[in-house]
C-alpha cells in the first residue's frame, strides 16, 4: 500500500462517510437541471414504454403524449437501455417485413 | 407463421392445448427474430454466449408471457409487449453479468497502479480556474453530505461510484427498483432545491468544468 491509499485510509476512518469522487459528484449534478417534481416511476415506465416505443417508430407524438416517460429516460440509465433496445428490435424487424 | 391478432394471441395462449403449443412456437420465432437486435449493442452474434442466452432468455420470456398474461392491456402489439419482456430479462442478465466482471477486473488491478488523473488535475486550466473549481467541488460535496439522507448517500454510491446494476442494488438496500429510483429522485429534488436557495445553478457548475 503506498502513502496515499495510507493517507485516504487514515482520512476516512475520521469522516462519517466516504468522500464521493468529484466525476459522481459532477454527473449527479447533470440530471438537476431536468428533473422534475413529478416524475414516474421505473415500473410505470415499463407499463408504458412498448406503447411508448410503437408511438415514436410510427412518427405519432410519444414524447409529447407521453412527457413523463420521456423525462423519466433521461434520468434513469437503466430504463433508457431497455427503451433504446426495444427501439431497435422494433425498427429493425419493420425493416424485415417492408 | 400466421397473422395473429392481439385478441388472437390471447386466446391461443390461454388455455393449453395444440392452438397453446402452436402460438408458443412462434412466440419463440419471433422473440429470436428480435432479441439480436436487442442484444447488438452488449454483444456480438460470434461471442461463444450468444446463442445460449439467447436461448436462455427465450425460455425465461416465454414462461413470464403465460405468467403475466392478464396483465397484458392491448395498448400496443402483443409482440411488442412480448419483446419488451424479453429486454428486460435479457439486460438484467447482462447488466449483472457485466458488474460482476468489472468487479472482478478491479479485484486484480495491480495497487500501485495511480489513479486516473482527476478533474482538477486538467492540465489546460490554469491556476485561479483550478482554484475555482476547487472551491465550487467543496462547496458542492458540502451541500449533498448536508442533504442526502444515509440511505440516498448509500444508494448513490452503489450505482454511481460502485456501477452497480440498479436490481442489485436495490436488492442489497433490501428494496425494489421503484423505491430506488424514487430515493435518487427525492434526492435530485431535495439538492436542487438547497442548490437554489444558496444560489448555485447546476449548470454554472458544469459549465466552470468544461475544457478551456
Amino acid at each position: 500500500m503506498n502513502i496515499r491509499a495510507i493517507i485516504q485510509k487514515i482520512k476516512k476512518s475520521f469522516s462519517p462517510h466516504e468522500e464521493l469522487p468529484n466525476q459522481t459528484v459532477l454527473g449527479f449534478l447533470h440530471v438537476l437541471e431536468s428533473v422534475q417534481e413529478e416524475g414516474c416511476s421505473c415500473d410505470e415506465v415499463f407499463t408504458r414504454i412498448d406503447e411508448y416505443v410503437e408511438r415514436e417508430v410510427d412518427n405519432r407524438d410519444a414524447e409529447d403524449l407521453m412527457p413523463l416517460i420521456r423525462e423519466h429516460l433521461d434520468l434513469c440509465p437503466e430504463c433508457c437501455e431497455e427503451y433504446e433496445a426495444l427501439l431497435d428490435v422494433l425498427e429493425k424487424t419493420s425493416q424485415e417485413h417492408k | 407463421m400466421p397473422t395473429r391478432n392481439n385478441e388472437a394471441w390471447l386466446s391461443d395462449l390461454a388455455t393449453p392445448g395444440p392452438a397453446r403449443e402452436a402460438a408458443l412456437e412462434d412466440l419463440r420465432d419471433v422473440i429470436q427474430k428480435g432479441l439480436p437486435y436487442a442484444l447488438s449493442r452488449w454483444l456480438s452474434p460470434d461471442q461463444p454466449q450468444f446463442n445460449s442466452l439467447v436461448e436462455e432468455v427465450t425460455q425465461e420470456t416465454l414462461l413470464r408471457v403465460l405468467d403475466q398474461l392478464r396483465t397484458f392491456e392491448g395498448r400496443s402489439q402483443f409482440t411488442t409487449w412480448v419483446h419488451k419482456i424479453a429486454v428486460r430479462i435479457a439486460l438484467t442478465e447482462l447488466r449483472r453479468k457485466r458488474w460482476r466482471d468489472s468487479s472482478l477486473d478491479e479485484l486484480t488491478e495491480n495497487e500501485d497502479v495511480p489513479p486516473p488523473p482527476g478533474l482538477l488535475a486538467d492540465p489546460q486550466a490554469g491556476p485561479e480556474t483550478s482554484a475555482e473549481r476547487a472551491d465550487m467541488l467543496a462547496r458542492v460535496s458540502r451541500i449533498i453530505e448536508e442533504e442526502l439522507t444515509d440511505r440516498q448517500r448509500q444508494a448513490l454510491i452503489l450505482l454511481g461510484v460502485q456501477d452497480m446494476p440498479m436490481e442489485d442494488a436495490a436488492r442489497k438496500l433490501k428494496t425494489n427498483r421503484n423505491a430506488l429510483y424514487k430515493l435518487l429522485h427525492d434526492a435530485r429534488l431535495r439538492l436542487r432545491r438547497r442548490l437554489s436557495m444558496e444560489d448555485i445553478a447546476p449548470y454554472e457548475v458544469l459549465t466552470l468544468f468544461e475544457h478551456k
